[in-house]
């Protein structure tokens, strides 16, 4: 005998024995069956969030991009924090003007949440107040018309560019809502752009839940006198052209705005890296929470193998001292009952990996933004198929030691 | 006379000594047997006398505690596990009293299970299974499972499985004991009829009509030979 005849024998006559025990095995696949299932859809559910974070990242500008937010003056400098202007249009002009480094500038003057009125309809959704260079941060695009463009800037002009969101929400029968008017705050917008829909993954289908498709934009120009009042912005984005340019870029952005703001050190810049390494911190905890989950429901399976198994010998012990008699050597015993628990934990993988898909398309379907979720996260499928198949071998060995050890005259005796 | 090579089994001085408890039981307390060629031995005695124990070494599932042992020439005395096996697969063939054939597999597949452990790849499998069941006369039988059988039957079929490899010598632990006096009769002419195919029997029985259609007869009593005699 070859070790491959071995394992075919023992593998047909496993399917047999698990096919005449069909209940029994069933219950016994099925811890490994919602041990793979859970593994499987875990690491798929989690790695589809964290591929929309990471694409939400890139979207957003990735690591070459800066944030300055205000902040509270140092304690030293409370008493005198009141000569800083505090964030302005004046620190953007200061940035355009001084640091070639600073490939794109931006004012974000935040409008937040706001409600937008067209067609008789209202609608909430995000609003900005940009400048042109916004566009170049990060990869918005746009599909239709034109971005918040330089002479919108000069003339403050009543402009909006929107995302797919409100062009679904409120003008649900155009492709494209440039031309058309919208009501912001009781005062009246026409919509010269559209941006593009933003897709966590290429290829997906329409996602009305993601964010990003609710964002909208105006000049900051428009913003700061119509809302706010004077020229105060609320962060800062400056756009690197590469990392090594970083730090250069991030020194000179503080000299400037110490200058323009009198010396008061009431703004911080924001680098992408800790965001990077919260996002690999978060993702590290995923893994490891959730294959610690799916990794003691597998071991559960096991037992429950394991527990079948011996069962399965003590019901057998004549059929084992026939096989003795017959000529099978304890290896051949050994193999056989292994090879049956090895095949029970297989089925159940292979059973697990298919209802994986059925939970992922569920979760696809339940979970917000859940359209980035692969239905078959192949390295995933791969480690629950293999790692069922290691615990149906290790829960296998100790039933099939114990009926490889049996003495074939007990064993024949055994009623 | 016979020669060295009519010689199956030499057995000399043998004992089997099991510890229960604090007791040591001598099933086998010394026992000389030589067994040969074309022979056909009834194994008689009362229950505790040894005679399974006997069948058991000579079967080579059991390994004797003392003395020495000779197989077609070779002694076997001290050979491990697996080489017992290899001879339970190739040389030895088993009829039980209680058939002890597989309920889930079918009468072909019964009659094929020894082939699985041979060292030899077989791959006309089916025909040789069909020749053995055809042997005893239940061919027509391949594809039931043995508990669609009688026990004749059954026991056809148990004793087409002792074929399967070719044996020299077909071991039987009262393979009548379970059956009708109709049945026993067969299955003995069955028995009689592979000894003129040159496979030499031995079987444990309590019956002596059994007992008479053997060539020589061996008593057992307290583990030892008390009686050997041919007819």
């Amino acid at each position: 005998m070859n070790p491959i005849g071995d394992m075919y024998t023992g593998a047909s006559n496993g399917l047999r024995e698990i096919w005449a025990n069909k209940v029994r095995s069933i219950l016994s696949m099925s811890g490994i069956i919602l041990g793979v299932a859970a593994l499987v859809s875990m690491v798929g559910i989690v790695q589809g969030m964290l591929g929309n974070m990471r694409a939400s990242f890139e979207q957003s500008g990735g690591i070459l991009k800066l944030e300055v937010h205000p902040t509270e003056a140092p304690e030293s400098q409370k008493h005198i924090a009141g000569i800083s202007p505090g964030m302005t249009w004046g620190d953007i002009v200061a940035i355009q003007a001084a640091i070639p480094l600073a490939v794109y500038t931006t004012p974000i003057v935040d409008m937040r949440y706001e409600r937008f009125v067209a067609n008789g309809r209202r609608k909430g959704g995000m609003l900005k107040g940009v400048t042109p260079e916004f566009i170049s941060i990060g990869s918005t695009e746009l599909e239709y018309g034109r971005f918040i463009a330089d002479m919108d800037i000069a003339l403050k002009s009543p402009v909006m560019v929107i995302g797919t969101y409100l062009r679904d929400e409120l003008f649900p029968e155009l492709d494209s809502a440039v031309g058309q008017q919208i009501r912001l705050r009781g005062q009246v917008y026409t919509i010269v752009g559209q941006l593009a829909e933003i897709q966590a993954m290429p290829g997906s289908r329409r996602n009305r839940y993601n964010w990003e498709n609710r964002m909208n934009y105006i000049s900051a120009t428009t913003a700061m006198s119509r809302y706010k009042g004077d020229d105060e912005v609320d962060e800062i984005y400056v756009m690197a052209d590469s990392v090594e340019d970083l730090p250069d870029l991030i020194e000179q952005i503080e000299n400037t705005l110490t200058r323009t703001h009198r010396g008061i050190n009431d703004f911080e810049i924001r680098t992408q890296e800790e965001r990077l390494q919260e996002m690999k911190k978060l993702e590290n905890s995923f893994t490891f929470s959730l294959g610690g989950i799916a990794g003691i429901s597998l071991l559960v399976g096991g037992i429950g193998i394991m527990n079948v198994m011996l069962a399965s010998v003590s019901e057998r012990i004549r059929e084992i001292g026939v096989r003795k008699a017959i000529g099978a050597r304890s290896h051949d015993i050994f193999v056989q009952f292994l090879a049956e628990a090895v095949v029970i934990s297989l089925l159940g993988g292979l059973v697990g990996l298919f209802a994986s898909v059925g939970l992922l398309s569920l979760a696809r379907d339940l979970i917000p933004e859940g359209e980035s979720i692969s239905l078959v996260p192949v390295a995933a499928m791969f480690y629950g198929f293999m790692f069922s198949s290691a615990i149906g071998l290790l829960s296998g060995i100790y039933p099939a030691m114990r009926a490889a050890r049996l003495d074939p005259i007990e064993a024949l005796r055994y009623e | 006379m016979m020669t060295e090579s009519d010689t199956i089994f030499k057995l000399s001085g043998i004992r089997r000594t099991y510890t229960v408890g604090s007791e040591q039981v001598h099933a086998l307390n010394g026992v000389d047997l030589s067994i040969y060629d074309r022979e056909f031995i009834a194994v008689v005695g009362t229950s505790g006398s040894g005679k399974s124990t006997l069948m058991h070494v000579l079967g080579f599932m059991d390994s004797p505690t003392e003395g020495r042992m000779e197989f077609e020439g070779k002694d076997v005395t001290g050979i491990n596990g697996a080489a017992r096996a290899h001879l339970r697969a190739s040389r030895i063939g088993f009829v039980f009293q209680s058939f002890n054939l597989l309920p889930r597999l079918s009468v072909l597949d019964n009659v094929l299970l020894p082939l699985t452990y041979g060292r030899n790849r077989v791959l006309n499998k089916r025909e040789l299974g069909m020749a053995a069941l055809e042997r005893v006369g239940m061919a027509h039988r391949d594809s039931h499972t043995p508990n669609q059988l009688s026990g004749g039957e059954r026991q056809r079929v148990a004793i087409a499985r002792a074929l399967i490899n070719k044996p020299r010598l077909i071991l039987a632990d009262e393979p009548t004991g379970n059956l009708d006096t109709k049945n026993r009769g067969r299955i003995m002419e069955l028995f009689a009829s592979l000894l003129e195919e040159g496979i030499t029997l031995a079987l444990v029985t309590h019956d002596d009509e059994v007992a008479a259609y053997a060539g020589r007869r061996i008593r057992m009593q307290d583990g030892k030979v008390v009686e050997d005699t041919k007819s």
